[in-house]
């Protein structure tokens, strides 16, 4: 795992707002999001615009991938951007705009696109290793190698492949249950790495633990991450870029450069460069939320 | 907090401030608290004391001959007659081949309909489409008064037992098909989504094949309840397997449970996540419509049956001895609720992951 060298001048956390429209760029896309809008039940007195006009490019990085952190006030349409990347319904499609993943729009959900969810989902009727294997098993890999491999994973996100494989998901910690679907997730080697508030529920201590592991993992896949949250310290530590999101309907209020994590989470959130920079983001979100309060009350 | 006697809670309400005159002594106060759990040995103890009021009533209501009795013996007999005659009802009556002939009754009539309703069901609660073609027909079949359809079984399957079990079939498929329904709505969207995003698909080659086991079953199930329903004692099975309806039965049979199969096989999402996922549910309202099968049963047997519990208990009406009526009714309530513990009991074994609600 490479780490970057950083010199005592560097700026750890340094914030850099980058321009909103994409960059022309020779690289190949990931993700390419083009005046994207999603309007639920339009024509109707309920329509609703969860998403306007968001245009956004995520390069293909040769060797790695990319980490954005997405920050947002409640219902600006962040799980919206995430779910017309994986191709769930009812947020997609999308009503107006193109979606490309890869250069293709989305046609389906796909193993390509992994998603893991804040409430884990994992099946209650499987054991911690069908659970991870199902994924392998939906793709026909023979019994002896998803077991091989499902086992690898338990191990790799930091469970007991002895202990742990035989256990159903209700006798797992929150945590132990994140890790689970992470490694469930993982498994199928998906390019693009969706995470919906995936530590959400999770205590401080645990939460800076699933930090760590994700930063890991995440080096080892070089997959694109796109990870929402609500706590400013995890977009900021975990992001190579932040998308800050306004108030329905949500468009990309700002971009940011953040640095990259390079030290364990406990550690590196409690730097005050750091906390300087996360004191920053929170004021742009404060300002967005002041804004769409102002907005409804006009 | 102080629990001290100068300062009584303001909970109490009214009586707080005089508490001492009341004077209600501690076993009556536990008692009489709301939503107290007494200890398990308690609880049995009041248990039995429920039903020894029960009994003392009946036995007071019974006691001494002829006019001294409160209530008399023509109206209902004493608890002693009632134990008394239950040699006769045994070896006399043949309880045991009644109870079985009842249970056979049920069991073969719940199966064709958990068989038909639960696939449906799971279908129905996973394409809307499906729903709304079949809704209209589980209002009707949900609503219709389930004693009314005897007169048309008579007509429809005779007098035999194929008319029990279809009776049976009818008036639970509907329950069935509800529950299915339902169970499988309310499996969380969530797991769907994560099993999209982890690749399920449709498999028909694969659900082809499972489908056609499933159907099998079907077929031999249905062929060979036809033969002992038909209760045709000059024909022996090896002549059944000979004739050309056997084996028209198992055909049929193996085409119903294949198309009711395999769109739940034929794809993933149905077979790995839906249906399992359900199944839970699914059991345990099969196993609160047993019960109500198990009632149903004894409606048909009393208006015309050879054996079941339901025709001794209206031959011992117009014939006597009325004790039987009496001894029928507990076995009945005792059969009924060994069942539905014993498929509680299966159900925390085949489910270990959910923790069951007592019910």
């Amino acid at each position: 795992m490479p780490k970057p060298e950083l010199s005592a001048s560097d700026k750890p956390s340094e914030l850099k707002t980058v321009d909103v429209q994409p960059v022309e760029s020779k690289l190949p896309l990931v993700v390419d999001f083009r005046n994207v809008t999603k309007t639920f039940e339009e024509g109707t007195p309920k329509a609703f615009t969860a998403i306007k006009d968001v245009t956004f490019a995520v390069e293909d990085l040769p060797g790695i991938g990319e980490f954005i952190g997405i920050l947002g006030p409640s219902g600006c349409g962040k799980s919206t951007v995430l779910r017309l990347i994986a191709g769930l319904a009812p947020h997609y499609p999308a009503t107006s705009g193109t979606v490309l993943v890869h250069g293709k729009p989305v046609v389906k959900p796909g193993p390509d696109r992994g998603f893991v969810f804040q409430d884990y989902a994992n099946f209650p009727h499987r054991t911690v290793l069908r659970n991870v294997a199902f994924g392998l098993e939906c793709a026909g890999v023979p019994e002896k190698e998803r077991v091989e491999r499902a086992k690898e994973w338990i191990g790799k996100v930091g469970l007991d492949p002895k202990r742990d494989a035989g256990k159903y998901p209700h006798q797992l910690s929150g945590g132990m249950q994140q890790r689970v679907a992470i490694a469930r997730t993982l498994i199928m080697h998906p390019r693009i790495i969706l995470m919906d508030e995936p530590f959400g529920a999770l205590d401080p201590t645990t939460r800076h633990r699933m930090q760590d592991l994700l930063v890991s993992l995440w080096r080892e896949l070089e997959a694109t991450v796109f990870f929402i949250t609500h706590d400013v310290p995890e977009a900021v530590y975990l992001g190579d870029r932040v998308f800050i999101f306004s108030a329905s309907p949500g468009t990309i209020a700002h971009q940011l450069v953040v640095a990259p994590p390079d030290r364990p989470a406990a550690e590196m959130q409690s730097d005050p460069v750091f906390l300087e920079s996360v004191q920053e983001v929170r004021g742009m979100l404060g300002r967005l939320e002041e804004k769409a309060v102002e907005g409804k009350g006009d | 907090m102080t629990s001290s006697p100068e300062a009584p809670p303001v909970k109490d309400g009214k009586n707080a401030d005089e508490p001492s005159r009341l004077a209600v002594p501690q076993w009556l106060r536990r008692v009489a608290t709301i939503r107290r759990q007494p200890g398990k040995l308690a609880r049995i103890l009041y248990g039995v004391s429920g039903l020894g009021l029960v009994l003392l009533l009946w036995w007071f209501l019974t006691r001494g001959q002829g006019d001294a009795r409160i209530v008399d013996a023509y109206t209902l007999p004493s608890p002693g007659d009632t134990i008394r005659s239950f040699h006769s009802l045994w070896f006399d009556r043949q309880l045991s081949v009644s109870a079985l002939t009842s249970l056979a009754r049920v069991l073969g009539g719940f199966t064709v309909a958990a068989a038909v309703g639960v696939p449906l069901g799971v279908i129905a609660g996973s394409y809307p489409f499906f729903h709304a073609m079949i809704k209209p027909l589980t209002i009707f079949g949900r609503n219709v008064p389930i004693a009314a359809l005897i007169p048309l079984t008579l007509i429809w399957f005779g007098l035999g037992e194929v008319q029990k079990v279809m009776f049976i079939f009818l008036a639970s498929v509907a329950f069935v098909l509800f529950d299915a329904i339902n169970s499988v709505h309310a499996v969380s969207d969530r797991y769907l989504d994560t099993a999209y995003t982890l690749g399920v698909h449709g498999s028909a080659k694969r659900g082809a094949t499972q489908a056609s086991l499933v159907g099998l079953i079907y077929g031999l199930v249905i062929a060979v309840g036809w033969f002992w329903m038909r209760e045709d004692s000059t024909r022996t099975f090896i002549m059944e397997l000979m004739s050309v309806g056997f084996w028209g039965r198992v055909a049929l049979g193996f085409l119903c449970g294949w198309v009711l199969w395999f769109p739940i096989t034929g794809h993933q999402m149905l077979g790995k996540v839906i249906f399992p996922l359900a199944l839970p549910d699914i059991v345990n309202s099969l196993r609160l419509i047993f019960g109500l099968a198990f009632g149903y049963i004894m409606l048909a047997e009393v208006i015309n049956a050879r054996h079941g519990l339901g025709s001794i208990i209206i031959i011992s009406q117009r014939q006597g001895p009325r004790e039987h009526i009496y001894l029928c009714l507990i076995i009945i309530s005792l059969l009924a609720w060994g069942i539905d513990r014993g498929i509680l009991y299966l159900q925390r074994h085949l489910f270990p992951y959910l923790k069951h609600a007592e019910t």
